[in-house]
Order: C-alpha cells, then sequence, then structure tokens
C-alpha cells in the first residue's frame, strides 16, 4: 500500500512538473467554455440543467485521457527508467496500481476545474442535484476506465503515438459500440449495450447509481489493470 | 582463484540468454565472495550488461542460474532485489523530477523510513558529489552529475551488494578518479560487481577480474594470477647504460648466449640507455643469468626485469579469436 501511495505521488506530481499538463487542463476547460456558453448559449436557455456538459465530457475523454495515460509505462520504457523501477522491490501490480493512481488524481484536478459550471447552476436556479452529483460520479468512473485502458496500451509499447492511438482506438470502441454496431444490425444493438460505456454512463447523468453500472466500469478498470500488470509481468519473465 | 569456506555472495552457474537469433550469454559460472570487488571486463556486446540485467532480477534467463544470498533471482525476486543497489548502463533517470525528491522517491520504494531518508540523501548526496545540484532538475544536469546522482540513488539504502554498470562513463578525468576511490571505499564492507571496458578501472579498483567476450568468461582471476597464467617463461628485459656501445654488438652478445632465445632491440625514450628484451629457451627464470652476463661484460647494468603480460596485453590476447 505504501509503494502504491509512493508512485502515485509521484506520478501526479510529475504531470504538473511540465507544461503539458497546464495546456492540457487549458483546453479541456476552454472547449467546455465555448460548449457551454456559446454553444448552448446557457444564459439565454435559461435551463439549469448540466445535461448538455454531461454529453460532451465523455466524448471528450474519449481523445483527451490517452493522451494523459500514453506517458505512463512507454515512456520509462524508452528512456530506460523502468529498468531501475523494475529492480526496486516493487511488485508489478504495485507499479500498475500505482500508475493509475495518480493518472487518476490528475483526472480528480479537471474535474474539480470544472465545478464552477453546477455552482452556477446552483446561484441562479435550481438544478436536479441527483443527476449533477450522479454525473459526476458517472465521469469519474468512465473516465477512470478510459485511464485504465490507456494505461494498458501504454505498456504495450515504448512510443507515446502508439500508447495514444491504441488507447484512443480501444476507448472509443467501448465508448461507442453500441451506436456503431446497432448502425449496421439492430439485433446486435442490446447486446452492444450491455459494452457499451455510453449507455452505462447515461444512467448516471439522470440521478441513478445502479450497482450494475458500477460494477461495469469498476470490473472493467480491474480488468484493464490486470492485463496491464500481466504484460509488465510477461516482458520481465520470459 | 582464492574461495573463503563461507558460501558466496553471489553465485552464477551455467547462465545462458537467448535474444532471438542471438545468444547473448553462453554458459557462465562463477561466484564471488562477500566483500569482494569484482570487475566484469569484455568488449562492448560482450554480455557483460545482459549477465547484470538477469542477476539484478530485470530479464529472465534463458536458463542457468543465478543465486544471491543463497536465494535464486527467479524465485526469490523481491526479496533479492531488496539486497542491491543498481546502477543500471547510462544512468537512465527522470528528467522531470528534482534531483532531492528523486532520491527521496527511490529510498521510499526501497522502504527506506522517511525520518531515515532525511538523514541518508545529505549523506549520499556528500559521498558522492551531488550535494550541489540536490536542488535541480534532473534534466538541467550534465552527464557527470547524473551519473553520479544515479550512483547516489543505489546507495540510498546501504545495499550490502552494489550493481554497477559502466560507472565511470561519462565523467571527466578528475571524476573518475573520485568514483574509482569512492568504489574502493564502498567495497570495503560491501560485494561490489561492476562492469566496464576500460582496462585501468579494474586494475585500480578490483580485486578479481572476469574477463567475458562473446558470451563466455575467457579468464577469471586476480590481475597477479591472471598475468602469471598467461606466460610461463616471460621474457626478460635488461636496461644498461649506453656509455659509447653500440646496441647491435650488445645484441650480438646475448644472441651468442647458449640460454637465450630471440633477441630484440627496444627503442628508449631516454637517451643514454639501450633495452633488449631477451626470450629464454627453457623453462629457467633467466634474470640471474642476465645479471651474471652483464657484470662479466662490464655493462653498466639499469635495470632487469621479467616481463609479464600486462592487463592489456590480456585482455587483447583473450578477446581476440
Amino acid at each position: 500500500m505504501g509503494n502504491i501511495w509512493v508512485m502515485g505521488k509521484k506520478e501526479f506530481a510529475s504531470y504538473f512538473a511540465s507544461p503539458i499538463a497546464y495546456v492540457a487542463i487549458a483546453v479541456f476547460l476552454v472547449v467546455v467554455g465555448l460548449k457551454f456558453f456559446v454553444v448552448d448559449t446557457f444564459f439565454k436557455t435559461g435551463e439549469a440543467s448540466l445535461r448538455s456538459f454531461f454529453e460532451l465530457v465523455p466524448a471528450f475523454f474519449v481523445f483527451y485521457l490517452p493522451a494523459i495515460a500514453m506517458r505512463l509505462v512507454s515512456e520509462e520504457k524508452r528512456l530506460g527508467t523502468f529498468e531501475l523501477l523494475a529492480t526496486l522491490p516493487v511488485s508489478d501490480a504495485e507499479i500498475v496500481l500505482g500508475k493509475f493512481a495518480g493518472a487518476v488524481g490528475f483526472l480528480k484536478v479537471t474535474l474539480l476545474l470544472t465545478l464552477v459550471y453546477p455552482l452556477l447552476l446552483g446561484l441562479l436556479g435550481e438544478p436536479d442535484w441527483g443527476a449533477i452529483i450522479g454525473g459526476y460520479v458517472g465521469l469519474l468512473l468512465v473516465g477512470s476506465a478510459f485511464l485504465a485502458i490507456g494505461l494498458m496500451a501504454s505498456t504495450w509499447t515504448r512510443s507515446q503515438i502508439v500508447a495514444y492511438i491504441v488507447g484512443a482506438v480501444l476507448s472509443s470502441l467501448f465508448f461507442f459500440i453500441d451506436r456503431i454496431l446497432g448502425a449496421f444490425w439492430e439485433g446486435a444493438k442490446k447486446v452492444a449495450e450491455y459494452f457499451s460505456f455510453s449507455s452505462h454512463f447515461s444512467n448516471f447523468t439522470r440521478g441513478v447509481i445502479d450497482t450494475r453500472d458500477l460494477v461495469f466500469f469498476l470490473s472493467m478498470i480491474a480488468l484493464c489493470l490486470v492485463v496491464a500488470t500481466f504484460s509488465l509481468n510477461r516482458r520481465r519473465w520470459n | 582463484m582464492t574461495h573463503s569456506a563461507a558460501a558466496p555472495m553471489i553465485e552464477v552457474a551455467d547462465l545462458r540468454k537467448r535474444y532471438g537469433e542471438i545468444d547473448a550469454l553462453k554458459g557462465i559460472s562463477f561466484s564471488i565472495n562477500k566483500g569482494e570487488i569484482v570487475g566484469f571486463l569484455g568488449p562492448n556486446g560482450a554480455g557483460k550488461s545482459t549477465c547484470l540485467k538477469i542477476m539484478t532480477c530485470f530479464i529472465p534467463p534463458t536458463s542457468g542460474s543465478v543465486r544471491i544470498g543463497g536465494l535464486d533471482v527467479q524465485e526469490h525476486s523481491r526479496a533479492v532485489r531488496k539486497r542491491f543497489g543498481y546502477l543500471p548502463e547510462n544512468a537512465p533517470l527522470y528528467s522531470d523530477m528534482v534531483a532531492y525528491d528523486y532520491l527521496k522517491f527511490v529510498g521510499a520504494l526501497r522502504g527506506v523510513a522517511s525520518r531515515k531518508l532525511a538523514q541518508r540523501i545529505p549523506a549520499v548526496a556528500e559521498q558522492c558529489g551531488v550535494t550541489d545540484v540536490l536542488g535541480q532538475v534532473v534534466g538541467t544536469l550534465s552527464k557527470g552529475y547524473r551519473q553520479r546522482l544515479c550512483l547516489a540513488q543505489a546507495l540510498i539504502h546501504d545495499p550490502e551488494i552494489l550493481v554497477l554498470d559502466e560507472p565511470t562513463v561519462g565523467l571527466d578525468p578528475n571524476q573518475v578518479v573520485e568514483i574509482r576511490s569512492l568504489i574502493k571505499d564502498l567495497g570495503k564492507e560491501r560485494t561490489v560487481i561492476l562492469s566496464t571496458h576500460i582496462l585501468p578501472e579494474v586494475l585500480v579498483t578490483c580485486d578479481r577480474i572476469v574477463i567475458i567476450h562473446r558470451g563466455k568468461i575467457v579468464a577469471n582471476g586476480t590481475p597477479r594470477e591472471l598475468q602469471e597464467a598467461q606466460a610461463s617463461n616471460p621474457p626478460v628485459v635488461l636496461r644498461i647504460g649506453a656509455d659509447g656501445l653500440a646496441s647491435e654488438a650488445v645484441a650480438a652478445v646475448l644472441t651468442q648466449q647458449p640460454w637465450a632465445g630471440a633477441v630484440r632491440m627496444r627503442p628508449v625514450g631516454l637517451a643514454g640507455e639501450l633495452e633488449f628484451e631477451i626470450a629464454g629457451r627453457g623453462a629457467d627464470d633467466l634474470r640471474e643469468r642476465v645479471v651474471a652476463l652483464t657484470t662479466a661484460q662490464k655493462w653498466r647494468l639499469l635495470e632487469v626485469r621479467r616481463e609479464l603480460l600486462d592487463l592489456e596485453g590480456i585482455f587483447r590476447k583473450s578477446t581476440q579469436e
């Protein structure tokens, strides 16, 4: 547990050691802000809801979070720092969990900065707080799942670009699978919905925190982290 | 090759490693006793780093075993990893971290309590000469500082075994001398294994030398043992005052001796001195005969010595096919 904390702290701090994190957060906030104020013309519509925010953000995360996760392992492999890390008395699972925790910390900071929107709603009207809290729980879960996918992709390659592309492709596949399959074959849509991040996420935005959705995201995250641990391990012991 | 009765600290048995089609290690066996400083010597690509990477649990061997303190590196990887400090080749570091935080990070993962770390970090920084740059971001450090910071990292938990892959690469001559004496110092109470392709390095720092070439051990012993093993009847070198003597005349006298083999004149840097290399015919030590002859001829004797092959000679001889 101690090692995971040390790893996580280091990963979290290293995001903010370079200007890239600030740029990434700025881009995210500008996109969300433009959608909120300009596209949806928040002040004119007069609707005290974050519905459009919760539609935009997860779709944006599909391409944004793989960029946050891509460097986690691939960069260590490229620079050779992985050799030192792997020869410390730290298990592969601790490395993976620590890196995941650091990336989730970054996601939390990003989400924290968007809290101005619900606060604004609260000041100006009477929003459905259940839907907002549910939405944020959902964002944290779907975002963590994208990060776990990105981390898994990052263990497969030394190239950050490859890690990003694989992460983003897998993320969009899981996010849009019901829409992609549904477009071709109506019958597959029901099955696809079970695997679709977006259909599980949409329940949260209605203020419903269902155990099935929680279990779905948590097991997706666990699966990706197990695969990531396994692929670190496999590279060392074969 | 002396071995104490106690179990060796590091035992490598028939270690083999294949990378695809390439046999990087072709069956290497040796052991290192507690407190020894052993130098791994070999040309680039000989298999030194591969062997160290297996010993430090970074990559598994294809076959064979490494035991450290009696524990197999594959079965007890985590326990083994606690016991050594490792300086990998090229000193890989996180360039976006502050040097102090980096040492703290490694120390914490090494299981050093944070209160103890507050004392250890300044101590190892002092030892390795990185005190001045502890507040700097690693990416801004010169190669020499990075190398020494990485060495400090290997010492942070005061390990019983130090594994150093090319510890002096990228340092300037003064730093090289400092690091070598530091390694020698560290080796007083620790087992040290270092790899290098620089010959003087092993001579200055190591108790024992293991020469690796193309994935095999070609020599293993103290510098003295290696030198003696290479030449059972080494040539004798004679140096005398010139004093108007023609070197050809002296060579002729030497050649006439029944015990002398080939005689070769050797260039001398100093004026007024002549030097000859005399090969022996039998297994006898020629030095006494050469001295007797010199006295009889009333040459002015300056020096007589047996020419043991120096380490560079041994290295070249054993790594050429």
